[in-house]
């Protein structure tokens, strides 16, 4: 039962790509499209559209949306706290006061992912180091030192922003932080591909642990779990994966807290049907919401995590606050 | 069969529990007994691997527990607590599965067909097949206490340690776990509980294992452990005792007021005619 909804989540993947790939400033037909996907190195302006803009754009949307709700998944798992999201270890906003600190450095602004990538996984490790117990990690300590830090990082955010107003460079600050997939090509998903597939597999390789500490860290242990050891794998994979998708797209919000609960929701807690869900719903949704962004204050663009929160919030609260299911299976 | 060498545990940096000797048998039920901070659960804990020893040894099997690697000590021993809370929406059989970890490798996320034996015997031996697939939160306390147990069962170790498995249920319910437990031992699993009502450790124990003062202080026959004055001086109370018709010991604690009302009788209580 739970594999037919995981099979009919899968369904969603193509039909959000399809979607995303007609969504353009040009006009352009399934049929051409369709024409020019089977044609990578043809000429002209279409091929160019439609590979050059639009498939990478739907590529990118995709791999965001899987990451951070790979990454939300794990460490709500890890930490057994519904309120954990990706960006909890300090990832986005210490990416996000590195960005805004290199544009008033004078840094390009094809330079800010790569300062933004850096800058969050080394607020992890800080995180993590500051959260260590012994061997392991203690949940308490991560939460507090996470969001400790995002706090510090969010006040440097805010004085940059102030500085960069009055020398004209608060609009490039705050495109980043709104979340956008704008001007993002396939070199950009070559850069992260290997950290992101990094994350991604560690995160399946986590997938027994998660089901383990469903029943809490002392009978995971006595079920002979290595409980730091999983933890440390499920903190390197949700940092790899938070931060591959802030290089991609800045800080996408919503992704990575909801979609967990969704995919929970729909097939329950059970890791191995619940990562792949997490992957196959984030994606669908980031590359509907991305089209949407392009579509709906055309030929400007919408920041996504700005139609996330207005689009995606209600219909989570809608899905999550209605009377549950009498005795669904987790 | 689990062997204790003058085992040292410690809390912190304080020493909880030292020079602790035991033997105890394959398929023999011990019951752990003591007040409150005596070391029961940390004992168990210290037998299951999840408490580290501070120096002596502990054997499971005959082999040491520290050379044992999680998985290995997993299927050697099993662990039941009704400690921590289960947050996420999990069905009975999800929580027995759970018990099937130690049997796979990472890599090896199939069911297999013997995980599924191994979780429908155990929810069986508990009573609990018929409820394979309700919500583990919608169950009563006792269910949820039997489903602890047989995710302990599942994990199909040959000895199992329960940390206070009757404590928050009914008589009845109790009674049925107990009864339980001693079958487990019966059919050759060795079963070591902490509890706390004495009685229930005399009905059903093979062996009660005192522990106070910093140390395992006796380790025997119930009506031996219990007759005896070492109770009153664990747990600082005075203790009356009566044998039934048949021959068991029972004991009772005598309420405060009337151990100072006059502090003579219990000494003559304590020691009644039998059959009283």
């Amino acid at each position: 039962m739970k594999a037919a909804t995981l099979v009919g989540l899968a369904l969603l993947l193509p039909v959000a790509g399809a979607m995303s790939l007609l969504v353009g400033g040009t006009p352009l037909s399934a049929a051409q499209i369709g024409e020019e996907l089977f044609h990578p190195h043809r000429s002209g302006v279409i091929n160019t559209i439609v590979w050059q803009l639009r498939l990478p754009r739907v590529c990118i949307a995709a791999a965001v949306g899987a990451s951070l709700a790979l990454a939300g998944a794990m460490l709500q798992g890890m930490l057994r706290n519904p309120l954990a999201d990706p960006y909890l270890t300090g990832v986005s906003a210490a990416a996000a006061a590195a960005v805004a600190i290199a544009v008033l450095a004078g840094a390009t602004v094809s330079a800010l992912p790569v300062i933004g990538f850096v800058a969050g996984l080394a607020a992890a490790l800080l995180v993590a180091a500051l959260a260590r117990r012994g061997s392991g990690i203690d949940p308490n300590r991560l939460i507090l030192a996470g969001v400790s830090l995002s706090t510090l990082f969010a006040a440097i955010v805010a004085l940059a922003v102030v500085r960069a107003e009055s020398i004209g460079y608060a609009g490039t600050i705050l495109a980043w932080l709104a979340g956008s997939m704008a001007g993002r090509g396939w070199h950009d998903l070559a850069v992260v591909s290997p950290y992101a597939g990094l994350g991604a597999l560690l995160a399946f390789a986590s997938a027994p642990s998660l089901n383990a500490l469903r029943v809490g860290d002392l009978r995971a242990r006595a079920v002979g779990l290595d409980v730091e050891r999983a933890q440390w794998v499920i903190l390197a994979a949700s940092s790899l994966l938070a931060a591959s998708s802030v290089v991609l797209a800045g800080l996408v919000g919503f992704v990575g807290l909801i979609v967990p609960h969704v995919a929970r929701r729909l097939v329950g807690s059970d890791a191995r049907i619940l990562l792949p869900a997490c992957i196959v719903i984030g994606a669908a949704l980031c590359m509907f919401a991305d089209a949407i962004c392009r579509r709906i204050v055309a030929p400007a663009e919408l920041p996504i995590g700005v139609l996330l929160a207005f689009i995606g919030v209600p219909a989570f609260l809608y899905l999550y606050l209605r009377p549950a299911v009498a005795n669904r299976g987790g | 069969m689990i062997d204790l060498c003058d085992v040292l545990l410690r809390v912190g940096e304080r020493p909880l529990l030292t020079g602790v000797d035991a033997r105890i048998d394959t398929g023999e039920f011990v019951a752990l007994l003591g007040p409150n901070g005596a070391g029961k659960t940390t004992l168990l804990r210290a037998i299951a691997g999840l408490h580290r020893v501070g120096t002596g040894t502990i054997l499971l099997g005959g082999g040491a527990l520290t050379q044992l690697s999680p998985l290995e000590r997993a299927r050697r021993v099993a662990f039941v607590t009704g400690d921590e809370l289960l947050l996420d929406a999990l069905s009975v059989r999800d929580v027995v599965a759970i018990g099937r970890f130690p049997h796979h490798r990472w890599w090896e996320w199939q069911t297999r067909g013997s995980d599924t034996i191994a979780v429908t015997r155990a929810l069986e031996a508990v009573g609990m097949e018929g409820f394979a697939e309700r919500l583990f939160s919608t169950l009563s306390s006792g269910e949820q206490q039997r489903v602890w147990i047989a995710l302990g069962l599942a994990q199909q170790t040959p000895i199992l340690l329960l940390d206070e498995p009757t404590s928050h249920l009914d008589v009845r319910i109790s009674h049925e776990i107990l009864a339980l437990l001693r079958a487990l031992s019966r059919s050759g699993k060795t079963v070591v509980c902490a509890l706390h009502d004495l009685n229930e450790a005399a009905a059903y124990a093979d062996r009660i294992g005192l522990l106070g003062n910093g140390t395992l202080l006796a380790l025997g026959e119930p009506d031996a452990l219990l007759a005896g004055p070492l109770l009153e001086g664990v747990y600082g109370i005075t203790m009356e005792s009566i044998r039934l018709s048949d021959g068991r010991i029972r004991v009772f604690a005598r309420p405060a007021c009337e151990a100072t009302d006059d502090p003579a009788e219990p000494t003559e209580r304590r020691n009644p005619a039998p059959n009283a």
